[in-house]
């Protein structure tokens, strides 16, 4: 999660540094000199991993330094457009209009990243809260209150099947729920510890309620 | 998967595209450059195209484009090739379209996530409603023979037990399922950002 953090909050300033290259590329200033200027003024983790790199590429060439810079934000994003840059620098292609072009992409690319993130994140976590917590523990208030096993109802067997159920029922609350917000590999991480969470809510429900 | 790997990276490749040849680089060498890497299945297939060129073993950039685009799963990948072949076989102007071309796809792009956004809306009602009433009511099935067990029993006969088990098992996992074809639809309707 702070990662992604991380990595998101490198995303979304990456349209206005590009904005501010092109600005100082068609003032006439070499793009070295330019991400220079402007990994002074650029605030975030961006601007500083950006500072940061520039000043440890002294001893070697830019196409490193950009490459290293790359590397160090761990953004597909951020390594994307470095590699355009280079191909562009190789190239000798129009710089201005190509960083312009990139800033207005990314920027509508992040734009709609986050509307997606703000849409369907509560949609998303309440399916995890429903399936994974209240479910368990609604059933184990059923279960608990009508044959506490401390009356010597047999429901050793009801127990383990209803366990699995939402073992299984919570890995596909958390599937589906990172598969909506576009992060299902993240969401993999998460799935244990959410099964464990709803099959150990619900026995340790009906334990405490009935018993 | 193809699917949603071509639409996750056309984007990138049409900017790539359009950079590349808008400073003097040729189609088979901007090929070439994608198919070095960076462009997930798009630039395995452009990989490939220029590994069978090189052996000799194809008819040409025409004709690896052409079948190219039936095995290309997404639309825009499909016209983006059909382009390129354009582009070999009559000389059109390449950069042009292919601008067009990224506009028009970055347009759609916007339009599939607010219809996935609008699509999903109902996911969490429908697969709450399945995952949260299925078990509820298997569950007091399941208690049922407990429950009936002393006097109450006499009222009415119950089937075997193993037979409510089996109706709560199958109930459960048929729950399970439902849940997890509702929730694909997650995984299908993915506008692939």
């Amino acid at each position: 999660m702070i990662e992604r953090k991380r990595r998101r909050s490198i995303e979304n300033t990456l349209p206005s540094l590009l904005e501010s290259l092109s600005d100082s590329v068609g003032a006439g200033r070499g793009i070295q000199e330019a991400m220079m200027e402007q990994s002074r003024t650029l605030p975030g983790v961006l601007g500083q991993l950006l500072k940061e790199t520039l000043e440890e590429s002294h001893s070697s060439s830019f196409d490193a330094a950009l490459a290293a810079f790359a590397a160090k934000t761990r953004s597909s994003q951020v390594q994307r457009v470095m590699v355009l840059i280079e191909t562009a620098i190789e190239q000798d292609a129009p710089l201005q209009g190509i960083l312009s072009d990139l800033a207005m992409d990314y920027e509508r690319l992040n734009d709609l990243m986050n509307k997606r993130e703000e849409e369907l994140l509560g949609k998303g976590i309440l399916i995890v809260l429903f399936i994974s917590i209240g479910l368990p523990v609604l059933i184990a208030f059923i279960v608990g209150l009508f044959t506490p096993a401390s009356k010597g109802f047999q429901i050793d067997s009801f127990n383990v099947t209803f366990s699995l159920f939402f073992g299984a029922a919570s890995a596909i609350a958390i599937g589906v729920s990172g598969r909506m917000l576009g992060r299902f590999k993240d969401a993999l991480w998460w799935m244990p510890g959410w099964i464990a969470l709803s099959m150990g809510l619900y026995l340790g429900a009906v334990i405490m309620i009935g018993g | 998967m193809r699917k949603l790997d071509e639409q996750r990276e056309i984007l990138y490749v049409i900017r790539t595209l359009d950079v590349l040849m808008s400073s003097g680089v040729g189609l088979e060498a901007a090929i070439h450059t994608i198919g070095s890497g960076g462009y997930g299945i798009i630039s395995e297939d452009f990989s490939g195209i220029m590994s069978r060129l090189r052996k000799g073993s194809s008819r040409g950039l025409g004709s690896e484009l052409k079948s190219m685009m039936n095995k290309a799963d997404s639309e825009g990948y499909r016209r983006l090739l059909n382009t390129m072949y354009t582009n070999v076989t009559q000389n059109t102007d390449i950069i042009e379209t292919i601008r067009k071309q990224g506009t028009r796809m970055e347009n759609e792009r916007s339009e599939s996530v607010n219809k996935y956004i609008e699509a999903l809306g109902s996911v969490p009602e429908t697969l709450l409603s399945i995952g949260m009433i299925g078990p509820i009511i298997l569950a007091i099935a399941g208690l049922i023979p407990q429950l009936m067990s002393g006097d109450l029993g006499a009222f009415m006969k119950l089937p075997p037990a193993s037979t409510i088990n089996f109706v709560v098992n199958a109930g459960l996992v048929l729950t399970l399922f439902g849940m997890f074809m509702i929730g694909l639809k997650a995984h299908t309707k993915d506008p692939g950002l």
